[in-house]
């Protein structure tokens, strides 16, 4: 039975002063970040992405009157500035910045699924690595090293003869490599993680395993996953532009910024606009999440612990 | 009496954080004479650290906002850099608290030692390593050819103390200032770092300033000392007197809190009520009195000056300096 | 008759037998090297220790780095699997329990860390610490569970209010006192003290060992205080015990080991800290020690305290002297002890 507390060892002030407000880890993190002006606008830019991708058809609706895939052959190569047309037309007449509507929830849907999937698995497989160690962190790490030694391009080709690529299972393709390298990192965070005081502290009182990996590591190693999230949204863009190209992604028909900015190639000279629109927003959308995942990783700099 | 060689006046470094200015070193003067072995004391936030790197011009990222080091009539913080480096390392030398980092992985013991004399005099490497090889066998390193060939993770962490101090020493500096030597160091490793020092101040006469937070290192080593706290001296004094007539509430309070091994019975320690000061946030007045057991109204108001109390003992008590003894339960 | 005897009664534990009873206790560290990481040698942490820790007693086991005693106060603790030996712990033998029985114990034996920074999990507000063993062991909950938070944390002197507050915004003070009110959420018998003032300020360590004694006579605890001063562990404890390289070299109660220590290692450390007085300090005979602490992957053979002792004589490496009785309650391993 719990004894019950006699009081009466005199009470020490806390340095914290009494009208403050707690602050935890995260709100002092969000706290740099908001001071750190260029990873705020990176934010908002990335944020206005993820709402036209979000809600492409009613921007579409309001805006241009059109949907991606009308094909109008009389109105080939309007430049930008043309009546109903404000950012042109393209080789099949249709409408361009439908079509970057529509482009943004094929690239950001891919983005963020990607990342998704990639951080839970990755995160998964670091985590018992890192937390077990001996053979269960032997076999895993080495089946993570087989996974970053094939070549990426070598998978990417092999899944697009099996599947066929549409937003969702090129989303999974490109995850399918990239959880390599979050699991590692995850891993060594981990592996500093587990050591310390508190960890011990709290198995000496009788906690579970389980209860140790999702209740104390996971938050304690948090950070990394989300700095990498936000460097990785950048690559795998990246990635879904260049397998665009490589004739392995999303067929033309359904926009996407790497496709469009693949199909337009040999039309650079004569309407070189069909070209910049998608290549400017990718450099946009991969230099914004660089920027945030910059902005994030100083906010949560160790300096804070 | 002949001059001092080292003085501090009112010397002030500050630290420009995000959270506001911290008074790391807040108007501290004090003078350090040939061949003596002068003792500062504090707790972690007393500034001790910072004084001593102040007067080696390493504060940085602090800033010396105000005061003056003397050196041989030299005003230290008006050099250049190019001023500094000659005397650093050949006139006044220091050693650090971590043995661990303070020398250089990738390179040889013996190759380091010899470093200062090779930068300050432009000896060649063979004359140098012949000094470096000299003083390791001085302080006590068996085998000191072999050893000056060997990394500093080939050895433990008082010899490469030992090696810290031989290579402060090569250049037979003026001054010898010590960070916490032993204070990472095990207690027979200590004793036989303190033994070292004060060999090395009997035989090579070097001024030594000690920088400890240990009352009882102080105790066996230095002549005066000073007791700090809040970035401010608090008392000064001859050791014998400080310890057995402390003039500060801080020091007699301090003294008391310490279980000593010697004593007779166990009887509750007397701990020093309350918390450390925030340097960003000094309290009003003297920056000891929220904690302090004698305090009067003036406490609170007036910053105390450091002045003579009794014969030999300066402190910064209004309590003491109106004539109350320091007595308690 | 033979169902008698093969029935094998086990004598109920008592308080007046010892609350923990460790004997010939070894935790042994793999060292690996080579491309492949095999097993090439291993750390001695601790190498064969008998000891009896009696209820509502201080043990203090002092010792300097590497001798062994953080692991010896986590083997006992059994969050270090032993390599040899028993541990017993209120009769029971807990030296090979795992899971469920291990835990079951784990309410009545708890420890305080020496990191006052890192022994708090960052992400969780001190509330959710302190509570957090309530939640383990499913001990309160609801109002009942705020209402012991708030009573644990006043008990340790903090302010109650602060529950909802992070570990970062307290001083290393009050973080320990943070760890100690975690450790005394469940009601335990049994505390391992591991260093639990070393990282603190001077002025702020008389708080907690003032604070410790209290709780001490408050909820009769039993605690073994590991530390490296010997000044405060011979002030809390009631009998000290001397760690060298893995092994007890000397153990007794606090007043005596300070008068008439037996072994010349207790002798050197004794005459090796300082005592905050000019007087004393300048007239004190020191023994000081050569050389440095040998490896615990090689101990060395006989009295492994030999290479650095003063008195050793050729015997000393040949056999290893038994911890063996001076008197009541003194014991020391050594062939030509101190006078």
């Amino acid at each position: 039975m719990i004894t019950p507390l006699p009081i009466d060892v005199p009470a020490v002030p806390s340095p914290a002063a009494p009208g403050q407000p707690a602050r935890s880890y995260w709100q002092q993190a969000t706290a740099r970040l908001r001071r750190n002006r260029i990873g705020v606008a990176s934010g908002v830019v990335l944020l206005f992405f993820v709402l036209v991708a979000l809600t492409s058809p009613l921007l579409a609706a309001i805006f241009t009157h059109t949907d991606p895939r009308s094909i109008d052959l009389l109105n080939t190569f309007l430049p930008p500035l043309s009546p109903h047309h404000i950012l042109g037309t393209d080789d099949l007449g249709r409408d361009e910045l439908t079509r970057m509507f529509y482009g943004a929830q094929v690239s950001m849907g891919i983005g963020f699924l990607a990342v998704g999937v990639s951080l839970t698995i990755g995160a998964g497989v670091g985590l018992v690595a890192g937390y077990y160690g001996g053979l269960i962190d032997g076999l895993l790490m080495r089946f993570v090293d087989i996974i970053l030694a094939v070549p990426a391009i070598f998978l990417f080709i092999l899944m697009s003869i099996l599947f066929k690529p549409n937003t969702i299972t090129l989303a999974l393709i490109i995850a399918s490599v990239g959880w390599g390298s979050i699991a590692r990192l995850v891993r060594g965070e981990v592996l500093s993680v587990r050591t310390r005081d508190f960890m011990v502290a709290t198995s000496s009182l009788g906690a579970s395993d389980l209860r140790l990996i999702l209740r104390h590591l996971l938050p304690n190693v948090l950070h990394v996953l989300i700095v990498f999230g936000s460097l990785y949204l950048g690559q795998v863009v990246l990635i879904e532009a260049a397998l665009d190209f490589l004739g392995l992604g999303i067929s033309p028909a359904t926009p996407s910024w790497g496709n469009m900015l693949t199909n337009s190639e040999t039309f650079f000279f004569h309407s070189s606009w069909l070209v910049i629109w998608p290549g400017l927003t990718i450099f946009i959308t991969v230099l914004a999440a660089n920027l945030f995942g910059n902005a994030i990783r100083d906010a949560f700099d160790p300096r804070l612990r | 009496m002949a001059a001092p060689l080292l003085e501090l006046h009112d010397l002030k470094t500050q630290f420009f954080t995000p959270e506001g200015v911290v008074k790391a070193v807040d108007g501290v003067s004090l003078e350090l004479h040939a061949g003596e072995t002068l003792g500062i004391v504090g707790e972690s936030g007393s500034g001790k650290s910072v004084t001593a790197l102040s007067v080696m011009r390493l504060q940085r990222p602090g800033k010396i906002v105000g005061g003056e080091v003397r050196f041989k009539g030299r005003d230290l913080t008006k050099l250049s850099e190019v001023e500094m480096r000659e005397i650093r390392g050949q006139e006044i030398a220091m050693i650090f608290q971590d043995p661990m980092t303070s020398l250089n992985p990738v390179f040889r013991t013996g190759w380091q030692v010899g470093e200062p004399v090779r930068l300050h005099q432009g000896w060649d490497k063979t004359r140098a390593l012949g000094v470096a090889v000299s003083m390791l066998n001085k302080v006590g390193i068996p085998a000191p050819e072999k050893r000056a060939r060997d990394y500093p993770h080939q050895f433990s962490g008082g010899m490469r103390q030992r090696a810290m101090i031989a290579m402060g020493l090569t250049t037979t500096p003026k001054v010898l200032i010590a960070d916490e030597p032993t204070t990472a160091l095990d207690v027979t490793i200590q004793a036989q770092i303190l033994d070292l020092l004060r060999q090395v101040n009997r035989e090579f006469g070097t001024a030594t300033i000690l920088i400890t937070h240990n009352l009882g290192v102080v105790a066996g080593m230095c002549e005066r000392v000073m007791v700090m706290y809040a970035g401010r001296i608090v008392e000064s004094g001859p050791t014998v007197d400080v310890f057995a007539h402390p003039k500060h509430p801080y020091t007699w309070s301090l003294l008391r809190s310490i279980p000593r091994l010697d004593e007779e019975r166990h009887e509750p320690l007397k701990p020093i009520e309350g918390l450390p000061p925030d340097l960003i946030n000094l309290p009003s007045g003297c920056a000891f009195h929220p904690r302090c057991s004698f305090k009067m109204e003036r406490c609170s108001r007036d910053v105390p000056a450091l002045t003579r109390v009794g014969d030999t003992q300066f402190a910064a008590c209004w309590v003491t300096q109106s004539g109350v003894e320091l007595k308690g339960a | 008759m033979p169902k008698a005897e093969a029935v094998q009664l086990k004598r109920a534990w008592t308080t007046s037998d010892p609350l923990v009873s460790v004997r010939g206790l070894k935790t042994w560290f793999p060292v690996a090297s080579g491309v492949l990481q095999r097993t090439t040698a291993h750390v001695h942490a601790v190498d064969g220790v008998d000891l009896d820790i009696k209820k509502g007693e201080t043990l203090g086991l002092v010792g300097e780095s590497g001798c062994g005693k953080s692991t010896l106060g986590r083997t006992i603790i059994r969050l270090l699997d032993p390599t040899a030996g028993t541990i017993q712990f209120k009769g029971e033998d807990i030296t090979h329990q795992h899971g469920a029985a291990l835990r079951a114990h784990r309410r009545d034996m708890a420890m305080i860390f020496q990191d006052p920074y890192a022994s708090l999990d960052p992400r969780q507000t001190v509330g959710d610490i302190v509570g957090e063993p309530l939640d383990i062991h499913h001990l309160a909950s609801g109002p009942a569970r705020r209402a012991r938070i708030r009573d644990l944390l006043d008990v340790v002197g903090l302010n109650p209010g602060f529950v909802d507050r992070y570990p970062h915004e307290f001083s290393g003070g009050q973080r320990q006192r943070i760890g100690i009110a975690r450790a005394l959420a469940v009601d335990p018998t049994f505390i391992v003290c591991d260093e639990p003032i070393s990282a603190l300020d001077v002025s702020i360590q008389a708080q907690i060992i003032n604070l410790l004694e209290k709780l001490q006579s408050k909820f009769d605890l039993t605690y073994l205080f590991i530390a490296h001063d010997l000044s405060v562990v011979k002030h809390i404890s009631n009998r000290v015990a001397v760690m060298y390289l893995g092994k007890i070299m000397e153990i007794a109660p606090g007043q005596q080991l300070y008068r008439r220590p037996r072994h010349p290692y207790t002798g050197s450390l004794l005459s090796a800290i300082p005592i905050p007085d000019p007087l004393i300090e300048r007239a004190r005979e020191r023994m000081i020690l050569q050389g440095d602490v040998a490896s615990p992957v090689n101990p060395p053979s006989g009295c492994r305290f030999r290479t650095r002792c003063p008195r050793a004589q050729p015997h000393c490496a040949e056999e290893e002297p038994p911890l063996e009785g001076f008197g009541a309650e003194h014991l020391a391993a050594c062939f030509y002890p101190l006078d």
